[in-house]
């Protein structure tokens, strides 16, 4: 089965911030080649690190947002440079670059310098700000734009004085790389109609401005702030928590609101472990009552928090979700590994990493589907391991000149 | 049969999808082709209207009085509503037809349309469509070329595929909602579905993917997206580190805060600063010195440049070792000051450093979102102007239309069901009156 990207060729310019967006396109059938810095993409000297050792060619980081990728590093500050790489983009179909709007104009390599020669091209820029605007220069990495984009903002605690809190793992990268491949495409679908490519301007700063939910629409229509609040959405009222904390420690999201259907199995469930309390009585029967009285709190709330108190959380999971409740476990990552639901979906594939002698399975991506087999197609590059096979491939150069331009730093 | 939807010309004319989507993550993933051009038909049950269109907060809105337009969530009085704000983030630029899809007339309705359709879109749980009759297997049958996107927390196959999930239960189950909060605390989350939104955007991203599958193969596809595996997705590294170096996150020190693990740097961390906002949450600047020439214009800046040959401040290492204490020297130079004043002095030295903005922050102040139009003023013919987010990439051949409105509770049902499956008047009448449609 061919992939929806099989026959496409990309390039990639080394940065943090896109490098997701090369990766989605190779596990989707492209031919990705990155082009690196002669010491190594930037992503190289993210950590964690095999066995904890600072090596461009051990980041895990690295290894998981270039899989499948080929490497050729070339120093494009250097003039060779630059011209191998303005070649390289005359015959791609797409090429992906994060530098700060005016860098690659000063080397000839802006979307104005490089279309003439490819009317073909897709040239995506995934950059901070987009390409113009007042705060285009600013200084970024992926928690600044959390904390001015208004992810960081909505989350944390309730407590008013505490700090606001972003998540972890380059969230605000990720988000805007997934835009940005649906950005090209579209330009690759108007492509197979006009047979011409264009330019794609996307900002990290805008994709999150559009990604917090609820909180900009209470002000932007209502005149509404919203607050902080511990495990759940902020809002312009403070609301009862959700967040529980089961007998083995791990938190739970728990609602605490129970359809007639579901109360007698509650009630059921907290007798059993002796926390029912006046919960057992008719009046708790009505819907409303049950309704109102869970938005204070109250009864409902000791109880439940009384009866998780006394059930580890996946034992409650099970048994909620059995019931008809919408309840899930607050699971550290790794938790996952032992749930088996995802061992049937095939979501963990194996990537031969021959060079430490392992293998390693690796989260399959996004989706399950046959047809659109969107997954990892092996192991991410050593820092220039395709520089003298892509140079000859694509630009005719032999071997001996790429010896003689390592020598002189242009290449590795 | 003259009316004719209002699709915007773009690179998607002539692609058609029947979107069953509510709540969140499903109206994402087909939103973002309607900027593009393509016929997006939201299909509501006849008497229950999609529950955002009703989402109307308790207050008055500051350009409309629109509380007073939508007093009767239950559509009693039979009007027809355009959209509550949210509704139009939600379904912009869609279309709107009833059709009840459990009655065997509505079912072949249905399957007609399903016929002359692209894509079949839906975000129920796992068993809704199969129990119509619309299995994978039929609408590959009914349409060959057909591409379906389900999406569900767990997905359609898999022993907790029955299992209900909600945009909170999603990022809990994944591991997105524990890498979030501060060390040895209970997590703090994300304070919104980044798993409907970002995660819708995952889905519209697979959808698009689909279609151009089908469009090259001629065949098409069933996308069965758990979003729970979209935020596995998002966490890679975690799994590689758990797997190669046997490092859990459930740890000691873990999540960090907003400090940084990985690369180690400091200082790297919210700071407070002058002010409240109007909850009265502490006002606060995120800054960060990630190369030693940043902290060399960063000790300058707040005046303390013996920070720098401070055996404790001096190097990388040193500082993040002793983080706590730094964070404490650089908490005294922020607290009396501005955060905007603090983000414009050290970002002029080449330093991150940029407020916590909060939603009043973005859209009435943030010039560089006013630049980038990303809150644009849109019309509805009920409410007049109002603002919306817009779809944000920008594309110099085929910019997505921003302008576009959603539509009303069955607004394009002459469309749908006059000229694409060629009823006539007298048919739709009794199809509404035996509430078909």
């Amino acid at each position: 089965m061919t992939k929806v990207f099989d026959g496409l060729t990309v390039i990639e310019l080394a940065d943090r911030r896109n490098q997701m967006v090369g990766k989605i396109m190779s596990d989707a059938g492209a031919r990705v080649i990155q082009i690196e810095p002669t010491k190594g993409s930037p992503g190289r000297w993210v950590g964690p690190f095999l066995n904890d050792v600072e090596d461009p060619e051990k980041s895990l980081d690295y290894w998981w947002f270039n899989t499948g990728k080929e490497s050729v590093a070339i120093d494009i500050t250097r003039l060779p440079g630059q011209q191998m790489l303005r070649r390289l983009i005359e015959q791609a179909d797409v090429f992906v670059e994060s530098t700060k709007p005016g860098t690659l104009a000063k080397y000839g390599l802006d979307y104005a310098s490089v279309a003439p020669s490819n009317s073909k091209l897709i040239y995506a820029s995934l950059t901070d700000f987009g390409q113009d605007g007042p705060w285009a220069q600013l200084e970024m990495n992926d928690p600044a734009h959390l904390a001015l984009g208004g992810q960081m903002g909505v989350g944390g605690y309730s407590d008013p004085k505490e700090t606001p809190i972003g998540g972890q793992g380059r969230q605000a990268y990720n988000a805007a790389s997934v835009i940005t491949t649906h950005s090209i495409s579209i330009a690759l679908w108007d492509r197979m109609t006009t047979d011409l490519g264009q330019y794609v301007d996307v900002a990290i700063h805008d994709c999150c401005a559009i990604c917090t939910e609820r909180p900009v629409s209470y002000w932007m229509w209502y005149n509404q702030p919203s607050v902080r609040q511990t495990g759940q959405h902020a809002g312009p009222v403070y609301a009862l928590p959700i967040q529980v904390q089961a007998a083995d420690g791990r938190h739970m999201n728990a609602r605490f609101n129970f359809p007639n259907n579901v109360w007698p199995k509650m009630v059921e469930w907290l007798t059993e472990l002796d926390v029912v309390g006046d919960l057992a009585s008719e009046k708790w029967l009505d819907a409303p009552t049950r309704a109102a009285a869970a938005k204070v709190g109250g009864e409902i709330e000791v109880a439940l928090k009384a009866l998780l108190a006394k059930v580890p959380a996946q034992e409650a999971f099970e048994r909620a979700q059995a019931m008809g409740l919408t309840w899930g476990v607050i699971r550290s990552p790794e938790e996952n590994l032992d749930i088996s639901h995802f061992k049937e979906r095939n979501f963990w594939r194996d990537i031969e990493h021959e060079d430490i002698g392992k293998t390693l399975p690796y989260p399959r991506g996004f989706y399950f589907s046959e047809g659109l087999d969107v997954s990892p197609d092996g192991r991410a590059p050593h820092l220039g391991e395709h520089t003298k096979a892509i140079l000859s491939e694509k630009l005719g150069i032999d071997a001996a000149q790429v010896d003689l331009l390592a020598q002189t730093g242009v290449v590795r | 049969m003259t009316s004719t939807p209002n699709i915007p010309k773009g690179p998607l004319n002539g692609i058609r999808i029947i979107d069953f989507t509510w709540k969140a993550v499903g109206p994402w993933s087909s939103r973002m082709l309607t900027p593009y051009g393509a016929e997006v038909i939201h299909i509501e049950p006849p008497h229950e209207p999609d529950d955002h269109r009703w989402d109307i907060r308790p207050a008055v809105g500051r350009n409309f009085d629109i509380q007073a337009k939508h007093n009767d969530h239950l559509f009693g009085n039979g009007a027809d509503y355009y959209s509550a704000p949210y509704y139009s983030q939600l379904h912009n630029g869609k279309l709107s037809a009833s059709l009840n899809a459990r009655n065997p007339k509505g079912k072949e309705l249905l399957e007609e349309l399903i016929k002359k359709s692209d894509a079949v879109v839906e975000n129920f749980s796992a068993r809704v469509l199969g129990n119509w009759g619309l299995s994978w297997e039929r609408l590959h049958e009914l349409n060959p070329k057909l591409v379906y996107l389900s999406t569900s927390g767990f997905g359609h196959e898999g022993s907790l595929s029955h299992y209900r999930t909600y945009g909170p239960i999603v990022q809990a189950e994944s591991g997105l909602t524990f890498t979030s909060g501060l060390p040895e605390r209970e997590p703090a989350g994300w304070g919104y579905s980044h798993m409907d939104i970002a995660g819708g955007w995952i889905g519209g991203l697979g959808l698009i993917m689909a279609l151009m599958q089908a469009r090259k193969t001629g065949v098409g596809t069933h996308v069965d997206y758990a979003v729970t595996e979209g935020a596995m997705t998002l966490l890679g590294p975690y799994f590689l580190d758990y797997h190669a170096n046997g490092r859990p996150t459930r740890r000691p020190g873990f999540p960090p805060g907003n400090h940084s693990e990985w690369p180690p740097v400091a200082p790297h961390n919210t700071y407070r600063c002058a002010g409240i906002d109007r909850q009265g949450q502490d006002w606060w600047v995120f800054i960060a010195c990630e190369t030693q020439e940043q902290f060399e214009a960063f000790a300058n800046e707040i005046g303390k440049p013996e920070l720098l040959s401070d055996p404790k401040f001096g190097t990388m290492a040193a500082r993040k070792q002793n983080e706590a204490e730094l964070d404490e020297i650089i908490s005294t130079w922020t607290a009396p000051r501005r955060r905007y004043e603090i983000q414009d002095r050290l970002q002029a030295v080449g330093v991150i450093a940029v407020a916590v903005q909060g939603p009043e922050d973005r859209v009435d102040y943030d010039p560089q979102l006013r630049h980038r139009e990303v809150y644009p003023v849109i019309q509805n013919p009920e409410v007049g102007e109002y603002e919306i987010e817009a779809f944000v990439p920008k594309l110099s051949r085929t910019p997505p239309d921003n302008s576009l409105r959603a539509t009303a509770v069955r607004e394009n049902e002459q469309y749908v069901y006059g000229y694409l499956l060629g009823l006539s008047e007298s048919e739709m009448a009794a199809l509404r009156s035996e509430g078909v449609i």
